[in-house]
């Protein structure tokens, strides 16, 4: 049963590609920005969360709880540096042509990308998580333990953030200033805090998502920007305002690719994703649920 | 410029007689409709302007006319409905097709090119030198003279070097209306002409749509909301209230129609 | 300063194509008079390919207002081209040269239909989407030689491609001088500008929009079509170099975007700022780490992303820009109260197609 294990391989890593994209999502929608930073905070998370274990637990593989552990901490520093970042440099470009944004944001990425290649070098880290046995045997098909904990946790960051915009008061300004900031701000809510907010949310899930990477994959300094493409080809797919698209276009991307992986080859599946980002743009630019980007009157 | 007042000179003086120089429909819907998911924008509307006619469009605010005019300039696609122009059904031509056969529009938000010299905006939108093979020369000197012209005649001239992103509204908006002439149009429309216009330079325009209509020979169909500018510049006039065609006839046959009073003011 | 920028800016749109001709000129005399190969030779030959890159970026982005974020693409298309039809198919460089223009522009013909019907950001991402595709494929073709790319031994001298590079920068510079001035040239500013306002007046964007990207495209593979040969090496990284990507959209947006001169300057004084950084280290004590050298060498990319996000904050309009925004500010204010009508002071003598070329 080669493509149902393709299938679930696919599905486990989708998730993760699906919380990465709800940051995306979210910032697109807040922030009015398509960040090309984003993969970057997914990559400053899995090394938090890669140095933090090795402080803590030393070289070798850990416990899942100690692997777990350092979640929480890559998820409160990718916040802080979401939130700077927006509020000290993104703010500045907000608002004008989306061109310069993309192209700030992109500098980010460069400056964020090379800066980790100087400190830590390009070698991939991993975080080996110490699981006996390593996996499920579920009717012939592997479930490898470490990426259904990766999977469960994305879930979990992408149904907290989903509750948190839905049933907190935090949550409904940055609804609120995604639907119109102008209203939002005679309303009260500050408008620029609540998009710091939102980019530190977003990097935050991000950054915890790469701690999971850091533990079924690996980090290295330039895995980013294939992250970044992935998220844009889900929202796209999935609709730009859409936490559930978001879920659906990265399971079904995860298994797009497993599958073109398995059944092809795995050289071509970043080809393939690619060329799927192509199609979407020119078929589905509103994508299935969301709300589209306002184009020409 | 010498173009301007040859015109000016051959033509009769009489304003008043504006009327009997009008001639066979020139562009006209029949049946126009457009919806926007459960509303209708435009119900079923038949509107004629014949040449050399000034024809006013009139209507509470959301009563379709922006819509009904992007239906005609084939902004939108008409749910149901045609549109002709000189005998041709264009309901289905391209936007731009349409505008290069002499229809030509402005817009509420005035539109110009913000980036570019007054100059420029208008040499780009020349008649002259069309096409895209001959757009690969230096403007001509026809399409140069006709832009110093019409940039005179607006009094933008002076400013003809400067970034048209830089002018004022008022000035966008005579340029604007520079750019709608310079592409030699039969039919021009114009949406809200006099939409924040100092109210000193409202004869102004008054007599630059005037003198386009008769000098240049260009028919004109206006939206418009500020009432004492439409009755005194329409020949005729429709009224449109929630997309449907409610009067039409003079100003003063409208002025008086129980009617429109009743949409302006909310009875129904 | 102010009356200085417009001072500049009078003279070179009055005298352009004297000015073409004289910087053509002058690039030619170098390997006249002793530069002939090494590390000077290729800091120049790269700095004018760069000037290509940035001016045919510019075209497409700065001038019709769509900035591809995949450019690139058109530029490994060409290098592999020629390395593999002059390596594989015994092919004479100039031919294998003029196929990989044409290739490029067919291919920009192509991929146009598809993406020049999105705008803005979807542009963008469309066109790195196409230039990873493009990347992908090569790795993973035979023809291109997979991952390890090809190796080209056989290579004409280093001052060919010196001139063949200064030769399509002063034949590029040329055309899109040129076309500036011609309506062409005026519906792209407008297309850029408002594209639904030059619709409505007429204008059938998509023939001029994809003029632009194959004129664009073609000058982009012609350079790397010659870049393969010159770099006697080629490969899915190199190729479709990512950074270069972006540093020709840095270069054009330092220069000034939407003018002719602007990325061209950008270019140079990017390129020649960077290939100075890397070259200087320092011998410095530092605490705790003792005496240290600290060589710029891996850091010139953290510098780029640097400049791009500062020029964006703050300069958005880049060197060029700026002249032309005080020339403009200048000239509005000379005409001040030059509300309709109004006759303040004449400039007879500014040129009769309105300047603003250069």
């Amino acid at each position: 049963m080669a493509v149902a294990q393709f299938v679930v391989n696919g599905l486990l890593v989708g998730a993760l590609f699906a919380s990465i994209a709800v940051g995306f999502a979210l910032i697109w929608g807040v922030v009015e920005i398509i960040n090309l930073a984003h993969g970057e905070m997914v990559m400053l998370g899995g090394y938090v969360s890669y140095w933090t274990v090795r402080s803590v637990a030393g070289e070798g593989a850990v416990s899942p709880v100690v692997a777990l552990a350092s979640v929480p901490v890559a998820l409160v520093v990718l916040f802080v540096v979401g939130y700077g970042l927006q509020r000290f440099v993104v703010s500045r470009v907000t608002g004008t042509d989306l061109f310069l944004t993309l192209l700030v944001t992109f500098g980010l990425s460069i400056v964020i990308q090379q800066l980790a290649l100087q400190a830590w070098s390009a070698d991939p880290r991993t975080v080996a998580v110490q699981f006996t046995p390593q996996s499920f045997d579920v009717g012939g098909v592997f479930v490898p333990k470490t990426k259904l904990l990766a999977f469960v946790g994305a879930i979990v960051l992408t149904v907290l953030l989903w509750a948190f915009l839905r049933y907190t008061r935090r949550g409904r300004a940055i609804r609120s200033v995604a639907q119109n900031p102008d209203a939002a701000a005679l309303l009260g809510i500050d408008v620029e805090h609540t998009r710091a907010l939102t980019f530190g949310l977003s990097s935050a899930i991000a950054g915890g998502t790469g701690a999971f990477i850091g533990m079924i994959l690996f980090v290295q300094p330039q895995m980013g920007l294939i992250y970044t493409l992935k998220s844009f080809v889900i929202v796209v797919f999935g609709g730009i305002g859409s936490v559930p698209g978001a879920l659906l276009g990265g399971l079904l991307l995860g298994s797009v690719e497993e599958l073109t992986a398995g059944l092809v080859s795995s050289q071509w599946t970043l080809a393939v994703s690619f060329g799927l980002l192509i199609v979407l743009l020119v078929v589905r630019p509103k994508g299935l649920f969301g709300r589209g980007v306002e184009g020409e009157p | 410029m010498s173009s301007a007042d040859d015109e000016n000179a051959g033509v009769s003086a009489d304003a008043a007689t504006a009327d009997t120089d009008v001639g066979d429909r020139l562009l006209w819907t029949e049946g126009l409709t457009k919806r926007f998911g459960g509303l209708t924008a435009v119900d079923a509307v038949d509107l004629e302007v014949r040449t050399g006619e000034i024809v006013g469009l009139i209507g509470p605010n959301g009563a379709g006319k922006s819509t009904l005019f992007n239906c005609v300039t084939g902004t939108l696609t008409p749910d149901a409905g045609r549109v002709f122009f000189r005998g041709d059904d264009v309901t289905d031509w391209p936007e731009h097709r349409l505008a290069r056969s002499g229809l030509s529009r402005t817009f509420q938000q005035t539109r110009v090119y913000g980036g570019m010299t007054v100059r420029k905006n208008v040499l780009v939108s020349a008649r002259t030198d069309r096409g895209f093979v001959a757009s690969m020369r230096r403007p001509s000197g026809a399409a140069r003279e006709k832009a110093e012209d019409l940039l005179r005649y607006v009094g933008l001239w002076e400013l003809r070097d400067v970034r048209a992103g830089r002018l004022s509204f008022g000035q966008q908006k005579l340029l604007e209306f520079a750019m709608g002439l310079v592409t030699d149009p039969d039919v021009l429309l114009m949406d809200e002409p006099a939409g924040g216009i100092n109210p000193s330079m409202l004869n102004m325009l008054i007599d630059h749509i005037r003198d386009a209509n008769e000098s240049r020979e260009v028919t004109i169909l206006l939206i418009e909301h500020n009432m004492d500018f439409v009755m005194d510049v329409a020949d005729r006039i429709y009224v449109l209230a929630h997309g449907e065609e409610i009067a039409e006839g003079t100003p003063a046959a409208i002025q008086n129609d129980e009617r429109v009073l009743d949409a302006y003011l909310g009875r129904e | 300063m102010t009356r200085y920028a417009a001072g500049v800016l009078e003279f070179a749109d009055a005298h352009g194509w004297k000015i073409i001709a004289v910087l053509a000129v002058v690039g030619a005399l170098p390997p006249l008079f002793g530069l002939e190969g090494g590390f000077y030779m290729t800091v120049a030959t790269l700095t004018l390919m760069f000037g290509v890159l940035a001016l045919s970026w510019d075209l497409i982005g700065g001038q019709t207002g769509y900035p591809s974020f995949g450019q690139m693409g058109f530029f490994g298309l060409g290098a592999y081209t020629t390395a593999i039809l002059v390596k594989d198919q015994a092919v004479a460089f100039p031919v294998a040269f003029l196929v990989a223009g044409v290739l490029a522009t067919l291919a920009a013909g192509v991929v146009g239909l598809i993406v020049l019907r999105l705008r803005g950001g979807y542009f963008a991402i469309a066109t790195l989407g196409i230039l990873l595709v493009a990347q992908q494929v090569s790795r993973n073709l035979e023809v291109t030689g997979g991952s390890s790319g090809k190796i080209l031994l056989d290579v004409p001298p280093a001052t060919t491609f010196y001139y063949v590079l200064l030769g399509l920068l002063v034949a590029e510079v040329a055309v899109v001088y040129y076309l500036t001035g011609t309506r062409f040239g005026y519906v792209l500013n407008a297309i850029r500008d408002d594209e639904g306002k030059a619709t409505s007046m007429g204008v059938n964007t998509t023939y001029y929009k994809t003029a632009a990207w194959m004129l664009a495209a073609l000058f982009t593979g012609l350079a790397g079509g010659s870049w393969s040969l010159f770099n006697t090496f080629v490969d899915p990284n190199t190729a479709y170099n990512l950074s270069w990507n972006v540093e020709m959209i840095a270069m054009a947006l330092l220069g000034g975007t939407g003018t002719v001169a602007g990325p061209v300057l950008g270019a140079f004084g990017l390129h020649l700022t960077i290939v100075f950084i890397q070259s200087v280290s320092l011998d410095v004590t530092l605490p705790l780490l003792g005496p240290t050298t600290i060589n710029f060498a891996g850091w010139q990319l953290v510098l780029l992303g640097l400049v791009v996000i500062v020029t964006v904050v703050s300069y958005p309009q880049g060197f060029v820009g700026e002249l032309r925004e005080r020339a403009s500010a200048m000239e509005y204010y000379r005409h001040a109260g030059g509300a309709a009508g109004q006759e303040t002071s004449h400039d007879e003598t500014a040129s009769p197609d309105g300047g603003e070329r250069t």
